[in-house]
Formats: C-alpha cells, sequence, structure tokens
C-alpha cells in the first residue's frame, strides 16, 4: 500500500499553508509536510503580509512541490486560502497552521481514508493538543500532549459545534464547487463555517489516529501566544455575531445530507413580539432554516431587522392562520414545516427550543407522527410536521380549521420523549464528568461504558473508563482497559494511567517501560509510532 | 436589540464554545481527568521518579526529580521525592534541605514535614521529630508514615495523649487497619485503660486471627482485668 501511494500516479494532494509574523515556527511547519511519506503534494505556502518568510524557507524553495505566494499586505486567512484554492490542482485538499505539525503519517492516513470509495468525501484524524510555555526567546516547551477531542463524526453535533480540527481535515477539491470557497466575511472560525457548509453534503470519516499536532500557550503564556483566533475570540460580542453568521449559512441546493426546513412564523402584524420573535430564533437555531413570514405587503414593507433568511410572503389583509398557512406551503421548500406564533418565546437557556422536535421528527419511522414543541399549549401553539404530511392535511382538509385538518388526515401529535432529543451522547459525557468531579468514579465509569455501547467512540470512552476505574480503585480493571487503548493508539495520558493502574497491581518495574515511552511521546521522538 | 445581545452570549452556546474545543473552568485544569491540563509531563516524569526510587535505582530517581522539579517548579513533589532518596542514602543533610524547600513550596506539604521528622529521627532529635510528625498529621490525618513515626516518638518521650488522638482518627477512616489498632491497644494498655484495650484486641483478631502479638497482649490484658491487684504492684 505505501509502495502505490509512493507512486506519483497516485491521487495530487495540495496542502496549503499561510503565514503571518510566525517565522520562528513556520520551517518546523513546512519541514513536517516535506517530510510526508506520501510523496505527491502540492505545498501553497502564502505569506499574508506580516515579517518576511523567505530567509527562513529558504532551503526549502528548491523543491519543486513548494509554491510560495509572497505577499506583504496583509489579507486575512479566509481570502489566503481563497488565494491558495485558485492554484490548488489537487484530487484532495489539507492544511497546516504556520506554527503547528504533521506527523510524517499524516497526508498518507488520510488519502487511504478517501481512496477507492465513494460515502465520504472529507475525513479526519485525530491531534495533539501541545499545552506548551513560551520560553523568552519565543520557543516552546510542551508540558502536556492532550487528545482532547477525538470524536466519530455526528452530523447533528456538528451542526451546533464543530469536533473536527482545520488541521486535521482532508477533503476533496471538488466538494468546494457546492460549498463555495471559505467565506471572506467571517472573521473566526473560517474552518468551522466551511467544514459546516460541507456536512451539508457529505458525512465525515474519522480516523482516530494522531497525526500531528496543534499548540496552545498555557494560561499564564496566553499574551505571548500570537494566535490570532484567540485575540478575536475576546470580543464576545463580535464572536457571537460572527457565529451567528455561520449558523444562518445556507449553501445552494440540492443538500444531499440536510433537510431544510420552513419556519412559518405566525403573526398579527410586524410589532415588537415579532421582532423578539426573529431574533431569538436567529440566535437560537442551529438546524437549517428559513423563516417565511406570511403577512400583508403593507406590513412586509415596514419589516426592518439584521435577522437573515427571511421570506416575506404576501397575504391579503385580514387572512386567518390556515389562509396564511397555506399561502407559505405554496411556495416553500423545506422538508420539514414549524408553526410557531411570534408570541413565542425561547427559554434564555434552552440550546434546542426546535431542534429537540425536529430531531425527533427526523429519527421517527411513523408517517402519520408529528411533534408539538417543547412548551406548547393550546394559547402558544407551535409544531413541526413533515411538508408533505401537512400539504396532503391541507389539500383534503382546506375547509378545515388548521389543528382539525391535521386530525381530519391522522396526524398524531405529541412532545417528543427526552430520549428522543438530539444530544443524548453529549448529555451522557457531560453527567460522566459531573460524576467525576463528585468522586464518584465508579458509576462515572459505568456511564461510560454505556455511552461507548450505544454511540461508539471506542478510544474515548476506554480512556475515560479506565481513568475512572483507577480512581475507583480497581486497578486490574483500569489497566486492562487502559492497555487496550495503548495497543491501539497510544497517548501520554493513557500511558499514565495504565502506569498508575500497574503500579498499584503490580509494582514499579512494570510502569516505567509505559512512563519511559510517555516521555518519548512528549519529547517527539516518537513521532512515527502510529504509522 | 443592542441590550439583548449582550445578555445572549451565554444562552447561545450554553458553555460549549467552539469549535476548536471546549471552554472548561479553571479547576478542571488540575483535575485527574486525562487528556486535559497542562501538568502531564510533569506528573509522567515525576511518576516514573517515584517508579525508579520504588525499585532503588536512585541515580535515575534523582535525574527525573530534578527535571520534575524543571517542569513544575511550584510542585514540592519532586523536592519531597529527592529528599526520600537522600535519606535513605543517610545522606542527612541534604535530605533535610529538599523537604525544607518542599514546605517553603508548599506550607500545606504534609509529607515534607514528615520528611523532615524522619531526619530529626536520625539525628536522635525526638521532640522535633514528635513536633514535625504532628504537624504533618495536622495537615493530613491520613498520612500512616506520619502516624507510626508519631507513635514511636511517643513511646520513646512517654507522650501518649496525642497520639491516641490521631490514631482513633485513622481508624475511623481505616476501620481495618490491624497494624494501626495493635498500637492503639498497646497505648491503651499503658495508660491503664484496659476495657477499650480489650475490645479493640478482640476486633483485630476476628480480622487477623493468627496476630501472635495481639493475642499475647489480650492474655496480658485480661489478665490484669482479672487480677487488678498485680496491676497496681
Amino acid at each position: 500500500m505505501i509502495s502505490r501511494i509512493a507512486d506519483y500516479s497516485s491521487p495530487l494532494v495540495t496542502v496549503l499553508i499561510s503565514t503571518y509574523n510566525r517565522p520562528l515556527y513556520l520551517p518546523q511547519a513546512l519541514k513536517s509536510i516535506l517530510a510526508q511519506t506520501y510523496r505527491h503534494l502540492q505545498i501553497i505556502l502564502v505569506r499574508d503580509g506580516g515579517e518576511p518568510v523567505r530567509s527562513v524557507i529558504e532551503p526549502y524553495l528548491a523543491d519543486p512541490r513548494l509554491t510560495f505566494i509572497d505577499r506583504r499586505e496583509n489579507w486575512g486567512l479566509p481570502r489566503s486560502f481563497n488565494q491558495a484554492l485558485e492554484q490548488a490542482r489537487g484530487k484532495y485538499i489539507c492544511y497546516l497552521g504556520d506554527d503547528d505539525l504533521f506527523y510524517p503519517h499524516h497526508v498518507r492516513t488520510l488519502v487511504e481514508a478517501l481512496e477507492g470509495q465513494n460515502e465520504y468525501e472529507a475525513a479526519y484524524t485525530d491531534l495533539y493538543k501541545v499545552h506548551c510555555r513560551i520560553e523568552p526567546d519565543g520557543k516552546r516547551t510542551a508540558l502536556a500532549k492532550n487528545i482532547e477531542i477525538s470524536r466519530d463524526y455526528d452530523r447533528t453535533s456538528l451542526l451546533q459545534f464543530s469536533h473536527i480540527l482545520h488541521v486535521s481535515l482532508m477533503h476533496t477539491r471538488k466538494i468546494l464547487e457546492r460549498t463555495g470557497p471559505y467565506n471572506e466575511n467571517v472573521h473566526v472560525l473560517i474552518d468551522y463555517d466551511l467544514i459546516r457548509r460541507m456536512a451539508f453534503f457529505t458525512d465525515f470519516k474519522h480516523i482516530p489516529t494522531v497525526t500531528g499536532e496543534f499548540y496552545a500557550a498555557i494560561e499564564q503564556d496566553q499574551d505571548k501566544c500570537s494566535r490570532i483566533s484567540n485575540r478575536k475570540r475576546k470580543d464576545r460580542t463580535s464572536y457571537i455575531l460572527n457565529l451567528l453568521g455561520i449558523y444562518s449559512s445556507r449553501p445552494p441546493k440540492p443538500w444531499t445530507k440536510l433537510q431544510d426546513t420552513s419556519l412559518t412564523l405566525l403573526a398579527e402584524m410586524v410589532d415588537e413580539n415579532l421582532l423578539i420573535a426573529l431574533e431569538q430564533i436567529w440566535s437560537h437555531t442551529f438546524f437549517p432554516y428559513r423563516i417565511y413570514l406570511p403577512l400583508p405587503e403593507a406590513q412586509l414593507r415596514q419589516l426592518k431587522t439584521i435577522v437573515p433568511n427571511i421570506l416575506g410572503v404576501p397575504v391579503r389583509p385580514g387572512a386567518g392562520a390556515q389562509e396564511r398557512l397555506d399561502a407559505v406551503l405554496r411556495c416553500c421548500d423545506g422538508e420539514y414545516i414549524a408553526i410557531v406564533p411570534s408570541t413565542w418565546r425561547i427559554r434564555y437557556n434552552e440550546v434546542a427550543w426546535i431542534e429537540k422536535s425536529l430531531y425527533a421528527l427526523m429519527h421517527c419511522a411513523d408517517p402519520k407522527q408529528a411533534f408539538d414543541l417543547i412548551g406548547s399549549c393550546p394559547e402558544r401553539w407551535a409544531a413541526v410536521f413533515r411538508r408533505q404530511q401537512l400539504m396532503a392535511a391541507r389539500r383534503l382538509h382546506k375547509d378545515k380549521p388548521l389543528l382539525e385538518s391535521i386530525q381530519a388526515a391522522g396526524i398524531s401529535l405529541r412532545s417528543p420523549h427526552q430520549q428522543e432529543w438530539p444530544f443524548q451522547f453529549e448529555n451522557m459525557t457531560t453527567s460522566g464528568q459531573m460524576l467525576e468531579k463528585q468522586g464518584m468514579w465508579a458509576e462515572a465509569a459505568r456511564l461510560f461504558e454505556m455511552a461507548q455501547q450505544r454511540y461508539g467512540n471506542d478510544l474515548w470512552m476506554m480512556t475515560r473508563r479506565a481513568n475512572d476505574l483507577y480512581h475507583a480503585g480497581r486497578f486490574m480493571e483500569a489497566a486492562e482497559f487502559a492497555a487496550q487503548v495503548n495497543s491501539i493508539r497510544p497517548s501520554p495520558a493513557t500511558l499514565l494511567i495504565e502506569a498508575r493502574a500497574r503500579r498499584n497491581s503490580r509494582g514499579d518495574r512494570e510502569a516505567i517501560g509505559l512512563l519511559k515511552r510517555a516521555e518519548m511521546i512528549l519529547e517527539g521522538s516518537e513521532l512515527t509510532y502510529a504509522g | 436589540m443592542q441590550d439583548r445581545e449582550q445578555e445572549q452570549p451565554a444562552q447561545i452556546t450554553d458553555g460549549v464554545d467552539t469549535p476548536t474545543g471546549q471552554i472548561w473552568p479553571e479547576e478542571i485544569t488540575r483535575t485527574p481527568i486525562p487528556d486535559l491540563g497542562w501538568t502531564q509531563y510533569y506528573d509522567i516524569v515525576k511518576e516514573l521518579a517515584d517508579c525508579y526510587a520504588g525499585v532503588g535505582d536512585f541515580p535515575s530517581a534523582l535525574h527525573y526529580y530534578d527535571k520534575a522539579a524543571t517542569l513544575g517548579p511550584d510542585e514540592p513533589g519532586p523536592y519531597v521525592g529527592m529528599g526520600v532518596v537522600a535519606l535513605q542514602q543517610d545522606r542527612l543533610d541534604e535530605a533535610e534541605t529538599a523537604f525544607r524547600v518542599a514546605c517553603r513550596l508548599d506550607p500545606n506539604c504534609s509529607k515534607g514535614y514528615c520528611g523532615r521528622a524522619m531526619v530529626a529521627e536520625q539525628q536522635n532529635d525526638w521532640p522535633q521529630a514528635f513536633e514535625f510528625y504532628l504537624k504533618s498529621l495536622e495537615l493530613n490525618s491520613d498520612d500512616l508514615t506520619a502516624l507510626l513515626g508519631l507513635f514511636q516518638m511517643s513511646c520513646r518521650i512517654g507522650s501518649f495523649e496525642k497520639v491516641i488522638y490521631y490514631l482513633e482518627v485513622y481508624l475511623d477512616m481505616h476501620p481495618g487497619d490491624t497494624s494501626v489498632m495493635f498500637c492503639l491497644a498497646t497505648l491503651w494498655l499503658r495508660e491503664g485503660r484496659l476495657e477499650p484495650a480489650r475490645r479493640r484486641l478482640k476486633e483485630l483478631l476476628l480480622l487477623e486471627p493468627n496476630h501472635a502479638d495481639a493475642a499475647h497482649l489480650l492474655e496480658e490484658v485480661e489478665n490484669k482485668l482479672v487480677h487488678p491487684v498485680c496491676q497496681e504492684t
């Protein structure tokens, strides 16, 4: 396999790297690309303004695979990547931060995952987050190498927050034709924005192998850290608006992996109630949606809001709820329809106000089932339906009031049960963490075992289990689980857990070998252990 | 609109920040959760040093304690380790210095005080050793080394009140520890408290029927209970 991949007849991979004011770390990053065991690469390095770097990369410029765009102006990361993408010729694209590094098997691991299959257009690995102390000369001393994220792909979770790191990602170049390039209006989380748009068209294959490192200064050294995203995140309002912009992003249809929701907001007029409802929907919804607003034209003309994705549906003055809904049904294109009154209020700490019911509906096998939103009541009724289901009900019983037509069509309505909500895995792991904090280690271990049985994420869950069993004093079991993880993907954390458990069960000698290996990983002298 | 936006940040993400990770409360950076926090290298090196010390490879142990001290300059652990190694090699001055550093870095370092007590004990300075063992137990009443050290010093200087208190505290936490039960029974016998001594020894023999010293002591206690006059003579 290795020899085939090393062959130049294998697909070309473009590696993009944009640099800004990090001449100290750039050579190491660049060297790690050139040291890839997968040789068929096009490397595009963009100097996005800042300090000149030509002198530090001089030794590498002779490599014909490297294209250097030496620009004096600072355009920002999205525009820089877009400039590089215009020159990209690879079948696959991957990225490296100018202060991060790939292990030698990074590209090969991802190409092997993507080649010869049609299911995935993107894949990702795991990375060590290296907590480091910044020395006075700017050099970094690693204090920990943690696998903080090792999450199997979950489409719903990705819509709300990313579990895919930019540097760990490889995708086809072709998918950009559907997602579009990097959004140059997004200032932070530019990778999440693109990855989220990709999720509309492909699932992501997770390879739980560590193939690189990204760096984070420890708290007291944060000021010395030049990571731009850290600085931008400090402006909370701007950060939130940026995030909402990402949530509101809707690539062109047809979407192959996600379904759309047409959210019908029923209002009597443009008033404060409506404006509050619009803002709340915008700030709380992460599933893709478009708001349909059936109102008389004169009212629609009065609407002034920054909330995106609103489509005004003109209706005659004095039109009732049924008539307005029917008007929406004639023009909307979402697979799901939500009906929400403008008096609806979303609880302050609610994170999935509509998604709980939508998720239940999407995963419900009964075609006659629809769901009320949590908190819906006769005075303030809100619900989600399959569009076809609701259209059929209205078509067959158009003279009946809305609820009667729904009943007459045999559609059953209820609130979703808690076990039908999204984020079951996240809830279990959060509960496990709470038990750990309370020192209830054995109970936490049981919970992580259950989470693994139901939702996979094997290495992650086994690591938590091993750690919890160790703290519960069940050393033999802890050592056994940690050893299982270490036989597949040894990391400093799991080697430490196994060593501590072995010390308590069999003595110090056995622990020494494990700890020496953990030390080697931390010192970077075991880079290819998982290759 | 502006006011509402400023109120909203927490609700939108419900504590989960990111795309590139999660925001963890500060205390979690020092919790025993794997793959979080930044003390991992220190933890590994310190653990390695302890292992080498455990198997008697003192040069390697000292090498790694030194490294741990560099990685965690505020941590007392490596100095306690250096002190223990020095103590085992009869280098009492070095041990004393190391334990002092540990106590300076962390005034609540019970092991540091326990180490200083052991140094004082080796120097036959029993009152000083008694004081340090006591300080160590005040900071951590669960430290068996300090407890047994205090017991020995109590026997040497003939003062039992404080050690009885700490032995009882320890037994509340570790009710099945027969070595501590035996110490306590011995002290009660010396204090003339025969009934509690007998009760404790019987409990001990239930847990460890072949404990010969306990059986002999029980015989002595029961004999004294039957012949109280002998006790006076």
